[in-house]
């Protein structure tokens, strides 16, 4: 056998051995989402809170798989799936954590599409309100023409400290219906924009 | 108030008509007074936004005020109906009704207003009032996030209002008695101050979300907040719970603790630079804030540390009993003392419980009789009377919104490392989080249409 036969044998062997380990890696990540959701679901309170306070670590896997306990019939297992999500959301934040954060924000992206209920996707609106960035802004500019959701998007564009979000509140402004227009002026401004008309309403008296 | 000359026709006609039944009661300050002053003999024209719990309590102490000829009581405000009437009731005759607070801020008649609605409310209720010119008073804690503190701060340097924000601890009689034993030395150099409370509650009877009860303005109870229907474990009384309102225990009684640990350390103007809270969490129900507490704050130059600690009522320290003769009307009773601080020094301890309504000293700061050239500090001749005294000198009060944002700040701060698992490092000079971004994004939250800064 020569030397570039015994290389490329080499390599392959290595290939095989990362594929074996990524694949066990993710059979046993895909467990850890599974026990998660199953301890989410217990009956017992004890159980379903220590498994939502220990979700941080599991990250973006676990965002898609939450997202349907977050509406199930039982309130308090719906309850500590959301408090799940948030905690993997207040984990991926976490300085230094960009490669994780990016994965879960991505995956909260796919879910403000209309085939989510509208609770969960006002929820992921928040969650992506504090770690959402440049990829956020797109899906979420987009709630701005959905009457359920149009309010949350705002505030979560607003939130979101980069340009991005300010061009997309800007061209939201222009599309807007004339009753929402003042509640998109009130980001801009937030966000320093200059905006003509539609003058502030703090102060006026409406009840 | 304003100057004579901002009096509309209606509003002379209103009050110049009234006045035929009652002189003292409906001439507006502001017409004798100069400008941006009240007269120091004049009557404070106050009106009370939130009316229900708490404010209702503020209510009945304003009307004390009224009753020894200090103060008239113009309008109550409240979005719950029968709070509403209620307090209308209490008010009695002469007195308007308002379910809009902003009705109350464009009535140039009206010097001040007293403020008990929910905590969320805080931040946009300061800051309007501020902005119409009117002197404030509004309950603890003074704010939410970091950036209400910042804004309430600016409006009231702005227009110059007197706020005073109801951390009463620091007007009660023995916190007079506690600050005094402190700043003369005798526990020695204070390096930590160890707050303890007992835990949050847990929500023991969870419900669904509802309807809002007939007369309840649910939209306008939620005002900032982002909106979620209706439910009645969210909502009188009970938001204290809930983080995004109330904040738990730490913001509801640490507004008081740490206001009284604040002011006697010296420390108002300053802050930590760092915080670290850990917590366990409720095990069921709609209320989220943490039921047991560990929270450390690093203060340097000059260097301590001041804990605050939600601990099982078994571990709270215990109170230190009263003879009958040591308890009097000035000092009330404390019927839970299961708060207060130890302040540690190195040449001894000193205990206080309470440092809300009521201020419990340890005996021997009670005791101690000052000797000559001994450190005086203010005694305040309690908390409504320091701030009408500061609306007509322009003075500041025991409790002014800078000292108070940097109160709520702790508590603030301690909530967020709490739900972010991790230590924050915080800027004084600059009020801000450093090095990490998602912190950073949270010392704001947005706010619903039209209901902001």
């Amino acid at each position: 056998m020569s030397t570039n036969h015994l290389k490329k044998a080499s390599l392959a062997a290595g290939a095989v051995a990362t594929v074996t380990t990524t694949a066990r890696a993710a059979r046993g990540r895909n467990r850890g989402v599974n026990r998660l959701i199953n301890k989410l679901k217990s009956s017992d309170a004890e159980t379903r809170t220590e498994a939502w306070q220990s979700a941080g670590d599991i990250g973006a896997l676990a965002v898609h798989p939450l997202a349907l306990v977050m509406t199930d019939d039982d309130l308090e297992v719906a309850r500590a799936a959301k408090r799940a999500m948030w905690k993997i959301v207040r984990h991926t934040g976490r300085p230094g954590a960009i490669r994780a954060r990016i994965a879960v924000v991505n995956k909260l992206c796919g879910l403000l599409g209309a085939d989510q209920p509208v609770s969960v996707r006002r929820e992921v609106l928040w969650m992506l309100s504090e770690i959402g960035g440049t990829r956020a802004i797109n899906p979420i500019a987009e709630l701005l023409s959905d009457e359920h959701l149009r309010e949350d998007a705002r505030m979560a564009l607003e939130r979101i400290p980069i340009k991005g979000a300010v061009q997309a509140l800007k061209a939201g402004f222009e599309k807007a219906p004339e009753q929402f227009k003042p509640n998109m002026a009130q980001s801009l401004r937030k966000r320093g924009v200059k905006v003509e008309g539609y003058p502030c309403q703090k102060l006026v008296p409406t009840k | 108030m304003k100057n004579s000359k901002e009096i509309n026709r209606r509003e002379f006609l209103t009050a110049a008509g009234a006045a035929a039944v009652s002189v003292p009661y409906l001439i507006p300050s502001g017409v004798l007074a100069a400008r941006g002053r009240v007269g120091a003999n004049e009557r404070i024209t106050t009106a009370h936004i939130g009316v229900g719990g708490r404010g209702r309590g503020l209510l009945r102490e304003v009307k004390k005020f009224r009753e020894a000829g200090s103060v008239n009581i113009a309008a109550v405000c409240d979005i719950d109906k029968e709070r509403l009437d209620r307090a209308v009731a209490e008010a009695g005759e002469g007195t308007d009704a308002y379910h809009d607070y902003r009705h109350i801020l464009l009535r140039k008649d009206i010097d001040a207003v007293v403020i008990g609605t929910p905590d969320h409310w805080h931040g946009l209720n300061v800051v309007h009032a501020a902005e119409t010119g009117k002197h404030i008073y509004c309950e603890k804690p003074a704010c939410c996030t970091i950036e209400e503190g910042k804004a309430m701060v600016a409006a009231a340097r702005k227009n110059k209002v007197a706020v005073q924000i109801g951390s009463q601890g620091r007007s009660q009689p023995e916190a007079y008695l506690a600050h005094r034993y402190l700043v003369n030395g005798n526990i020695g150099h204070i390096s930590r101050v160890d707050c303890f409370h007992y835990p949050s509650p847990e929500d023991k009877n969870p419900v669904p979300d509802s309807e809002p009860p007939a007369g309840l303005d649910w939209d306008m109870w939620l005002g900032p907040l982002r909106w979620r229907p209706y439910n009645q474990r969210y909502c009188h009384g009970v938001f204290r719970w809930l983080l995004e309102s109330g904040g738990g225990q730490i913001r509801d009684r640490g507004a008081h603790v740490m206001s009284c640990a604040m002011w006697w350390m010296g420390a108002d103007g300053t802050g930590p630079v760092t915080v670290e809270a850990t917590g366990t969490a409720p095990k069921q129900g709609l209320w989220d804030s943490a039921v047991l507490m560990d929270v450390t704050y690093t203060f340097k130059n000059p260097d301590w540390v001041m804990t605050w600690r939600q601990m099982p009522n078994d571990k709270l320290p215990k109170a230190e009993k009263r003879t009958p003769d040591e308890l009097n009307s000035e000092i009330r009773k404390i019927s839970r003392p299961g708060y207060g601080a130890i302040y540690r020094g190195d040449k001894g301890e000193f205990i206080h419980w309470g440092g809300d309504g009521g201020t419990w000293a340890e005996r021997k700061a009670r005791n101690w009789k000052p000797p000559a050239g001994a450190k005086d500090v203010y005694k305040s001749p309690g908390h409504f009377e320091d701030w009408f005294k500061c609306i007509k000198t322009g003075e500041k009060t025991i409790m002014n919104m800078e000292a108070a944002a940097g109160v709520a700040n702790l508590c603030v701060l301690g909530n967020l490392s709490y739900v972010l698992g991790r230590k924050l490092e915080w800027d004084q000079a600059k009020q801000t989080i450093v090095g990490d971004k998602q912190a950073e994004r949270m010392m704001s939250r947005p706010q619903r249409h039209p209901y902001h800064l």
